[in-house]
C-alpha cells in the first residue's frame, strides 16, 4: 500500500507523511552517535567512528568532524558522501558571507542556508533527501556560544545538549539526566565521554573509535576550534576511567 | 535628445539592472531607473571612468576625474565626525543642477537600519539610485535575518556593490560617508567610500571641496573621546569656514546624528553670516 | 594622475634573510595629492603567507578579500595551509583571469615553505606575470625609490633583526622621497616558527 507514495520525495502519503524523509531519519538512525553539549565557555562535540576492518587505512583526517569556517565545526551522522556536498556547500557560503560582508556569517544563518537545501530535496526533484544529520558548534558576537542540529528534513533548532545517529534517544536521555547548565567546557567534554561509552557496543573506548573537538575561547579572548588529536582523546579517557585496558593493547604494541 | 542616446541609456540600464537582480535577490525597487538616469548621460562623458580603467591607457594622462567628472559634486558637502558615543553626519542642503540651486531643504542621507545612516554626494540620479538599492537591501537583511547588520558589515556590503559596480559598463558616481554605531561593540563608527569603491575607516572624514576646507580644522581639533557639544562645537567650525571660503552657497548642512538610542536629526542654525577676512 | 597605479599611493617591499623574510608597506591612503587616511595596511596575512598589494585602493581591497576566500577554501579542502609558491601561482592566475581588464595592483608575496624550510618571495605585474627574486622585491609608487634603497642597503644572509633593520631603513627612506606614500609602516618579520610585526611610526607628513 504505501508503495505508491514513498518512491517520490515530493508526494505526501494519506497519513501526511513524506516517506523518502523518514527513511533517511531511519538510515542516520543507524550511523555512528554523535552528541553535542553547550557548555559556559565553550562546546564540544563527539562522534563515534565504526572502525570496520584492521585493514581500512586509518586516515589522519576526521570522518565526522568538519570544520565549516574559523568559529563554527560540525558532526556528522548518515552518509559521508552526502555530508562533504553538505559540507562544501556550507564552507563557501561562509566564505561568500565574509567575502560580502568582511563579517563571519552569523551560525544561524549557516545552519539555515544549509536547512534551505535540505528542504529543497524534500519538495521538488523526484531525487533523494541528503541522509544526513548535523550538530553544529560555533560561536558568533551576537549570540555567543551556540548548539544546532538540523536533519534530511530541512528542520533544525537549537540545543544545550544533543545527540543524532544510533542510539540517539538513550544518549538523549542520559544528556537529559546529567546535563547541568554551569558546566564548564571541561566538565561537558567528562559528560561527553561518558554518554557515549555508554551508548557505544563496546564499554572500552580509544581513540580510534571516537572523534572529538571543541570550540572555545583563549585567555586573550580569541575564538579557537580544534579537533583533538589521539594522545588528547586517551588523556581524556584515561582521565574518567574509560580507556581499553592496558592487557589488551599489549597484544598490539 | 538624440535618439541614440535614449537606447544607450536604456539598454545600460536594462544591461545593470537585470545584472544586479540576478545576483542579488532584491526585487526591483523602482521603474523609473532608466529615467533618471537619462538625465544625466547626456551632458557628461559617460566614459570617462572607463577608460581610465582599461588597460590600453594605463599611463596616459587622460583628465582628472575630479576636475571633470566630479566639479558640480565637488561643490557638495558631506562631512563626519565620530566622538566617544556618537557619530555626527552633516550633508548640504543645496540640491544642485549645474549651476543653479533646484531646492535649499535637500535631504542627502538615507536611513539604513537603526543604527547606520549613509550620506551621499555625486551625479544626480545616481546618488538616490544607489542610496535607495542600498537601503533597500539593508532593510531586507534585517527582515529575513531578524538582525540588523553591523556598520562594519554594511560599509563593506556597500562599498563591495560601488566597487561590482565600477567595472561594469556604467558605474555609478557616488560619494558616500556611512556613519553609524555599533550596538555590540558599543562604538561609534564612520566609513568614508569614494566613487571608486576605496573604503577607509576614518575618526572624521569629508567629500568634495569641504576636504580641502575642513580636514586641517579636524585634524587640529579632533580627539577620539570627544563629547557631543565639543564634536557639535568642531562641526559649527567647519561650517563656518566653508561658509567663508567656498565660493558656492550650499545652503547650510542637514545634520543627523547616530548614538546607542539610534538616529535623530539635529536643530542646526545655519541662518548667520559668516565675515570674509 | 592618468594611471589608476598611482591615484591612491602606497609602496610595498619584501626581502629574504638567512632562514627569514621580510614584508613592509606604509599606511597612506590618498586622491591625489590629498591624504585621506593614515591607517590603511597594504599586507594582508594568510596563515603563513603574506601578500603584499599597492595600487589602486579599491582593487587593493577586492583583491585581498577575493585572495582571503580562496585560500580559506584551499585550506579547508586540503587540510594544511596554503605554501608561498602555490599562493604564488594562485596568484599569477587569479590575475590573468582579467586579462582585459586587470585588477590594478602590483602584489608582492612572501612566506616561508614550511616543508623546505626555505624563504620565498616574488612579485607580479597587474596580469599575473611572477617576478622571483633572490633578494628583494618593491612595488607601489615609490618603487623606484626603494630599488634604490634596496640596492644600497641589502645583503645576503641577513639575521631577521639586521633584516627588520634593513627593510625599514629602505621602506622609510624610500617613501620619504615619494609624494605618495609614506604616514607609517608595518614590518612583518617572518621565521620559520614566528612572525613578528612592527608598527613604524614614520614622518606623519
Amino acid at each position: 500500500m504505501s508503495r505508491r507514495y514513498d518512491s517520490r520525495t515530493t508526494i505526501f502519503s494519506p497519513e501526511g507523511r513524506l516517506y523518502q524523509v523518514e527513511y533517511a531519519l531511519e538510515a542516520i538512525s543507524h550511523a555512528g552517535t554523535a552528541l553535542g553539549i553547550l557548555a559556559q565557555d565553550g562546546i564540544v562535540l563527539a562522534a563515534e567512528r565504526k572502525v570496520t576492518s584492521k585493514l581500512l587505512e586509518q586516515d589522519t583526517s576526521a570522518e565526522k568532524l568538519y570544520i565549516l569556517n574559523d568559529n563554527m565545526i560540525c558532526a556528522v551522522a548518515g552518509m559521508t558522501a552526502d555530508a562533504n556536498i553538505l559540507i562544501n556547500y556550507a564552507r563557501q557560503a561562509a566564505q561568500r558571507y565574509l567575502l560580502t560582508y568582511n563579517e563571519d556569517i552569523p551560525c544561524e544563518q549557516l545552519v539555515r542556508r544549509l536547512c534551505d537545501l535540505k528542504q529543497g530535496y524534500t519538495q521538488h526533484g523526484g531525487l533523494r533527501p541528503f541522509g544526513v544529520s548535523f550538530i553544529y558548534a560555533g560561536w558568533d558576537p551576537q549570540r555567543q556560544f551556540q548548539l544546532y542540529q538540523s536533519n534530511p528534513s530541512g528542520n533544525y533548532g537549537g540545543w544545550k545538549a544533543t545527540s543524532v545517529g544510533a542510539n540517539n534517544a538513550s544518549a538523549q536521555s542520559l544528556l537529559k539526566q546529567d546535563y547541568k547548565e554551569e558546566y564548564d567546557l571541561k566538565e561537558a567534554c567528562g559528560l561527553a565521554v561518558k554518554v557515549l561509552s555508554k551508548t557505544m557496543d563496546s564499554t572500552k573506548l580509544s581513540s580510534e573509535k571516537i572523534e572529538f573537538a571543541t570550540v572555545g575561547r583563549t585567555k586573550n579572548g580569541k575564538i579557537y576550534h580544534h579537533l583533538w588529536g589521539a594522545d588528547e582523546i586517551d588523556a581524556l579517557l584515561k582521565e574518567h576511567g574509560l580507556a581499553k585496558a592496558e592487557d589488551t593493547e599489549m597484544s598490539e604494541t | 535628445m538624440p535618439s541614440i542616446f535614449r537606447t544607450r541609456v536604456q539598454r545600460a540600464a536594462f544591461h545593470r539592472d537585470h545584472h544586479r537582480q540576478s545576483l542579488l535577490d532584491i526585487y526591483r525597487i523602482s521603474s523609473s531607473t532608466s529615467d533618471s538616469r537619462a538625465q544625466t548621460i547626456d551632458d557628461t562623458p559617460a566614459d570617462l571612468i572607463l577608460t581610465a580603467l582599461t588597460p590600453s591607457t594605463p599611463t596616459s594622462s587622460s583628465p582628472s576625474p575630479h576636475s571633470s567628472r566630479l566639479y558640480s559634486s565637488s561643490t557638495e558637502v558631506l562631512l563626519g565626525i565620530t566622538g566617544k558615543d556618537f557619530t555626527i553626519v552633516a550633508a548640504s542642503k543645496a540640491a544642485m543642477r549645474g549651476a543653479t540651486i533646484l531646492k535649499a531643504s535637500d535631504d542627502k542621507t538615507r536611513a539604513l537600519n537603526s543604527h547606520s545612516l549613509m550620506a551621499f554626494s555625486g551625479e544626480a540620479g545616481d546618488t538616490i539610485q544607489f542610496a535607495e538599492y542600498i537601503q533597500a537591501n539593508i532593510q531586507l537583511y534585517s527582515m529575513r535575518n531578524a538582525m540588523d547588520l553591523s556598520p562594519s558589515a554594511t560599509a563593506n556590503f556597500v562599498r563591495g556593490e560601488l566597487a561590482r559596480a565600477l567595472r561594469s559598463r556604467k558605474p555609478y558616481t557616488v560619494n558616500l560617508l556611512l556613519g553609524g554605531y555599533d550596538q555590540i561593540t558599543d562604538k561609534p563608527s564612520l566609513y568614508w567610500i569614494d566613487y571608486l569603491a576605496s573604503l577607509a575607516p576614518l575618526p572624521y572624514a569629508a567629500h568634495g571641496y569641504a576636504q580641502y576646507y575642513c580636514l586641517s580644522i579636524l585634524d587640529k581639533h579632533h580627539h577620539p573621546d570627544i563629547t557631543f557639544e565639543q564634536g557639535m562645537k568642531i562641526l559649527r567650525m567647519c561650517t563656518d569656514e566653508l561658509k567663508r571660503r567656498l565660493p558656492v552657497d550650499f545652503k547650510g548642512v542637514l545634520v543627523k546624528v547616530i548614538t546607542k538610542d539610534g538616529i535623530r536629526e539635529e536643530e542646526y542654525a545655519d541662518d548667520h553670516s559668516v565675515a570674509c577676512p | 594622475m592618468g594611471s589608476p597605479f598611482s591615484i591612491n599611493g602606497g609602496a610595498c617591499v619584501a626581502m629574504v634573510g638567512k632562514d627569514c623574510v621580510a614584508i613592509a608597506c606604509d599606511l597612506r591612503l590618498g586622491m591625489q595629492a590629498l591624504t585621506v587616511s593614515n591607517n590603511f595596511p597594504k599586507i594582508f596575512p594568510y596563515g603563513d603567507v603574506y601578500l603584499g598589494l599597492t595600487g589602486l585602493a579599491t582593487d587593493v581591497s577586492t583583491v585581498s578579500d577575493l585572495f582571503r576566500y580562496k585560500v580559506n577554501m584551499y585550506r579547508l579542502r586540503e587540510e594544511r595551509p596554503i605554501s608561498p609558491q602555490t599562493m604564488a601561482n594562485l596568484v599569477s592566475s587569479t590575475l590573468y583571469e582579467r586579462r582585459f581588464g586587470p585588477y590594478f595592483v602590483s602584489p608582492v608575496v612572501a612566506g616561508i615553505n614550511h616543508t623546505t624550510g626555505k624563504p620565498f618571495i616574488c612579485g607580479f605585474d597587474s596580469i599575473g606575470c611572477i617576478d622571483f627574486a633572490k633578494d628583494f622585491i618593491v612595488s607601489g609608487t615609490a618603487s623606484d625609490q626603494l630599488f634604490g634603497t634596496c640596492e644600497g642597503l641589502w645583503e645576503p644572509d641577513l639575521a631577521p633583526e639586521d633584516l627588520f633593520e634593513t627593510v625599514s631603513q629602505a621602506l622609510l627612506n624610500a617613501v620619504d622621497r615619494d609624494a605618495l606614500s609614506g604616514w607609517g609602516a608595518h614590518v612583518y618579520i617572518i621565521e620559520k616558527d614566528k612572525v613578528t610585526k612592527r608598527l613604524l611610526k614614520g614622518r606623519q607628513d
